[in-house]
């Protein structure tokens, strides 16, 4: 009987530490959902491309009006689907939302919120920042024609460069990328061959090379690869010492992915599509009003619900990153967008609503 | 021939050389087996304590990713988030986990007709065998799409993991309590639940913890089913399971593939503390196994 | 396992005097409601999987398992082929390398070391099993990559390099090569552990009879351990030929991440996981996150296979080990 005794015992014992615990793990997230739903915060995902100005965004935006803001750099395509299923407050994506994703995303609208420059870096370990290329060697390049550093075509606008034999390879987002969407469109206009095979798209064929995930991930390939090639937003060349390279525009001036680069290009396309707001400044005419203009530049958007718990927030936010936060840009080489994409945007956020 | 004679060598004959020979190659060659595993796993142990030690100071248990923006060098921070996500979400996993599995095992091993066993238990290695990315995918569509992440619906994939493994190694104690205690303890006039709970049981308690802790070291690095329940984290320390929370694999998945150096450190550095993590619970689950076995032999 | 056949029988003995203990009735109800759970589960994935794929089974049918293809013409054509012949080859390679590999260390641990290095190994062995996969695929980025184009994949090229599977010199970390290293390491030791207890389990008097006729250890190992232990070793097999075609979180960070179908395995491709790893969190189009169920659910269907297959071989060996 004793036996039987000490058994129930440690059986209870055992019962009451699990008990114990459970309410003890209850207890704490109780607790800290009380804890958080006082806090003032929005949630957002989406495109890598404008993660470096949205990061300061999140700095200066805590300190200024105490509201936190986080956000999941995973790609354009997780943007638009992240606002489309409901699970974040606000998408950022590089790519515009098609007719049949924003009827998917059931009252959603967008609107461009920052602008900047898709860099093309490189690993050349011992060759000068910003060498020469084209379009149709970009095309060239990631169709897996043009294969190897030295060739003929890459020698011809790098004249007296002393060019390796070193393979090229190319590197893209495997990704849903809204970057990926501005370089392939891009190579649509500079190459028809590009336009039949592969086309533009977040997610394309890719013909040749590796992909890598996030613009992180292509900084991160290019890094460790020599002879690497790839396209990321011109703040991540910057911030890890890539080099990048200076592209011919339609005036064939070779145009670096800088502030002025992107202001020129920035004028060639005002008229907003009805839906999504996007401008497309790809490859700016040849005038010479875009003479200083880099090719590869994009907008970038911010898609919002027309009916939003966090209306309150959002609302204020995106008012503060159009206008105050368009100044914290330029150090991370995102041009401040012109008056009249402010002013579009501030019209299309009247459409969101509690 | 000459292996006739009865006083001929038996071991110099030529094939017998051969023979000798092979079998020595062998002998070799597993041994060499054995040592290349030992050796990739201290390489790779050797490179995650070599890369990430110096990730790893107070600050990395008690400071969250830092915000950060700029060109210039990345600021000291640390996983502190992840680690309480990880812990919660495997705590939540466990809690969800055994009762079903315990439950599941004394069905199969003491109670169950010979029929419905043998599907059931069909069933449970079926989904043993799942591969966790499909587990993701069913958890999203079934409760992620059109509500949200949140770290239960991560500690619910990893539970359906967790419960084929739990459930078999319960099964393999259960089935080693003698028959004869429980003919004693219904000889005694008691029911078959009290058997079940009050004899049974109590014997398996080290089987089922060594299966859990083991289960749950073996959860605690599953990163699939994370991506489509607690992926959209943020960064401040969070204890509320019905938001996505910050985990260390999901820390692990997104450092590693950066350029920048300080990142890549501390993606080792996660992976040092996650390696710890699951390297002791495999010797407390290791500890169990052996207090348990040396109980049922008699020894105390 | 003879305690388990002894089982107290269902329902029917609980009564007496036709009355059931009400205790004993919930037991049952709760337990059987816990052992039901998981074939209710099971059903569940499996319609949930199959619904949110419907869409791209019923654009593509069957063809999207031979068309090489993801995000042509405007998003609206996906294939499974490439990933298909990505999952074939790294799996299968990894098998290749790890069955000769996993013998030897179930053999090592099982017949050949002393007790105390036993001891020692075989924890380490059951460690490597523990390693997370993430961490695998960090250590694969970051130091088999440069090490494969750095070293390993420059010697084999150039000792090799008449075989299509080395045709070229690796220009990058990621490719199908290191992904086929790095499940050769996962598999590895998970058949051996299985390994070696079944060739634990081989009667010792089989094995001494072999040894008194004079064998040597490796002709007893031939002769009658591996026939005995034959149907273990394929399902062994086989369950780490389902964790290698399961593995989708260290693939798809080395292995590149291509649609392309090469030959040459220092070359990037792309397994069913992998993708659906790397892609499902940025489907961006109702077509494209169909596609990715679609792969999931090929990718259920061999595991499914794959299995059954190992459950089948098992019950037939247990049944035919029946006298002991």
């Amino acid at each position: 009987m004793k036996a039987f005794v000490t058994r129930r015992k440690r059986l209870a014992g055992v019962i009451s530490v699990l008990a114990i615990t459970a309410s003890a793990i209850a207890a704490v997230s109780v607790t800290g959902a009380q804890a958080r739903s006082g806090a003032d915060e929005l949630k957002g995902a989406g495109a890598t491309f404008p993660a470096p100005l949205i990061a300061a965004w999140q700095q200066k935006y805590e300190a200024a009006k105490g509201v936190k803001i986080s956000y999941n750099p995973i790609g354009s395509g997780g943007g638009i689907s992240a606002i489309s299923n409901k699970t974040v407050d606000f998408g950022a994506s590089d790519a515009p939302m098609t007719p049949d994703q924003f009827s998917a995303c059931g009252g959603c609208v967008e609107l461009p919120w920052a602008l900047s420059a898709t860099a093309v870096m490189y690993n050349l370990p011992g060759l000068p920042n910003n060498l020469h290329i084209t379009g149709p060697i970009l095309a060239g390049i990631y169709l897996g024609q043009i294969k190897k550093w030295n060739d003929p075509k890459i020698k011809a606008v790098n004249k007296g460069v002393n060019l390796p034999s070193t393979d090229i390879t190319p590197v893209y987002r495997s990704d849903s990328s809204g970057t990926s969407f501005n370089f392939t469109t891009y190579l649509n206009t500079v190459s028809p061959k590009w336009k039949s095979q592969v086309g533009r798209g977040t997610t394309v064929n890719w013909p040749a090379g590796v992909g890598a995930r996030g613009s992180s991930g292509v900084s991160g390939v290019i890094s460790r690869t020599e002879g690497a090639v790839g396209y990321a937003d011109i703040a991540y060349a910057l911030k890890n010492h890539l080099k990048f390279f200076s592209v011919q525009n339609r005036a064939k001036k070779f145009a670096r992915p800088g502030l002025a680069g992107i202001q020129a290009a920035a004028q060639a396309d005002r008229k907003f599509n009805p839906q999504s707001n996007e401008l497309s400044i790809v490859n700016p005419p040849g005038s010479a009003r875009f003479a200083k203009a880099y090719p590869i530049c994009t907008y970038t958007y911010v898609i919002l619900r027309t009916k939003s718990e966090k209306a309150n927030l959002l609302k204020p936010f995106v008012t503060w990153a159009l206008t105050t936060g368009q100044q914290y840009g330029r150090p991370v080489i995102f041009q401040p967008i012109p008056k009249y994409v402010v002013a579009r945007g501030k019209a299309t956020l009247k459409k969101v609503h509690q | 021939m000459s292996a006739n004679a009865p006083t001929a060598d038996l071991f110099r004959t030529e094939r017998m050389r051969r023979r000798r020979i092979v079998n020595a190659f062998v002998e070799i060659g597993a041994t060499v087996a054995a040592l290349l595993a030992v050796g990739v796993l201290v390489i790779v142990v050797g490179s995650v304590v070599k890369r990430g030690w110096g990730a790893i100071n107070v600050d990395f248990f008690t400071k969250t990713p830092a915000l950060y923006s700029g060109f210039g060098p990345r600021p000291e921070s640390g996983i502190e988030n992840a680690i309480i996500g990880t812990l919660i979400i495997i705590g939540l996993a466990l809690l969800m986990a055994l009762p079903v599995a315990v439950l599941t095992a004394i069905y199969l091993n003491e109670l169950a007709p010979r029929k419905l066993a043998g599907v059931v238990t069909l069933a449970f290695d079926v989904l043993n065998g799942i591969p966790a990315i499909v587990l993701g995918i069913f958890v999203f569509v079934f409760v992620v799409v059109g509500h949200g992440q949140a770290a239960w619906k991560a500690s619910f994939a990893l539970a359906i993991l967790m419960v084929p493994m739990i459930a078999r190694s319960t099964q393999e104690v259960l089935a080693l309590v003698p028959t004869s205690m429980r003919e004693a303890s219904l000889a005694l006039g008691a029911a078959k639940w009290r058997t079940t709970l009050s004899v049974v049981l109590p014997q398996a308690v080290g089987g089922i913890v060594t299966g859990a802790t083991l289960a749950t070291a073996r959860a605690a690095g599953e990163t699939a089913p994370l991506l489509f329940t607690t992926a959209l984290y943020g960064d401040a320390l969070d204890f509320n399971p019905t938001h996505p929370l910050a985990t260390i694999p999901m820390f692990i998945f997104t450092s590693a593939e950066q350029a920048d150096p300080v990142q890549q450190q501390q993606a080792w550095g996660a992976a040092a503390v996650l390696i710890g993590m699951i390297l002791v619970a495999s010797l407390i689950a290791r500890w169990f196994a052996d207090r348990s076995i040396r109980r049922m032999k008699g020894e105390r | 396992m003879s305690l388990a056949h002894e089982r107290v029988p269902g329902p029917a003995a609980f009564q007496r005097r036709g009355r059931i203990r009400p205790g004993d009735a919930l037991l049952y109800v709760v337990t059987l409601a816990a052992a039901l759970s998981g074939v209710v589960l099971l059903a569940l994935i499996t319609r949930e999987v199959l619904v949110e794929a419907w869409p791209a089974m019923q654009k593509f049918g069957l063809g999207f398992l031979t068309t090489q293809a993801w995000g042509d013409h405007n998003k609206t054509l996906f294939g499974a082929k490439s990933f298909i012949y990505g999952t074939a080859v790294t799996s299968l390679g990894a098998l290749l390398l790890a069955t000769p590999i996993s013998l030897a260390i179930a053999l090592f641990l099982s017949e050949l070391a002393p007790r105390w290095i036993r001891r020692i190994v075989a924890p380490l062995v059951e460690l490597l099993a523990a390693i997370p996969s993430v961490v695998l695929g960090l250590w694969g980025i970051l130091v088999l990559g440069p090490f494969i184009t750095g070293t390993l994949g420059p010697a084999l090229h150039g000792s090799f390099g008449w075989l299509p599977i080395f045709a070229s010199k690796p220009t990058v970390g990621s490719n199908m090569f290191a992904a086929i290293l790095i499940l050769t390491i996962m598999i590895v030791p998970i058949v051996s552990s299985i390994c070696r207890e079944l060739f634990v389990g081989v009667p010792q008097e089989l094995k001494d009879g072999a040894l008194a006729l004079g064998a040597t250890r490796w002709e007893v190992v031939r002769g009658v351990v591996f026939p005995y232990a034959r149907a273990g070793i394929a399902a062994a097999l086989i369950l780490g030929l389902g964790r290698a075609v399961g593995e989708a979180i260290a693939v798809t960070q080395v292995i590149g991440n291509n649609v392309a179908i090469h030959t040459d395995l220092f070359k990037p491709g792309d397994t069913l996981a992998s993708r659906i790893a790397g892609q499902y969190q940025g489907a961006d189009t109702a077509l494209q996150v169909a596609s990715l169920v679609y792969l999931a659910v090929i990718l259920l269907v061999f595991s499914l296979i794959a299995n059954l297959a190992a459950q089948l071989i098992v019950r037939r060996v247990a049944g035919r080990h029946q006298i002991r």
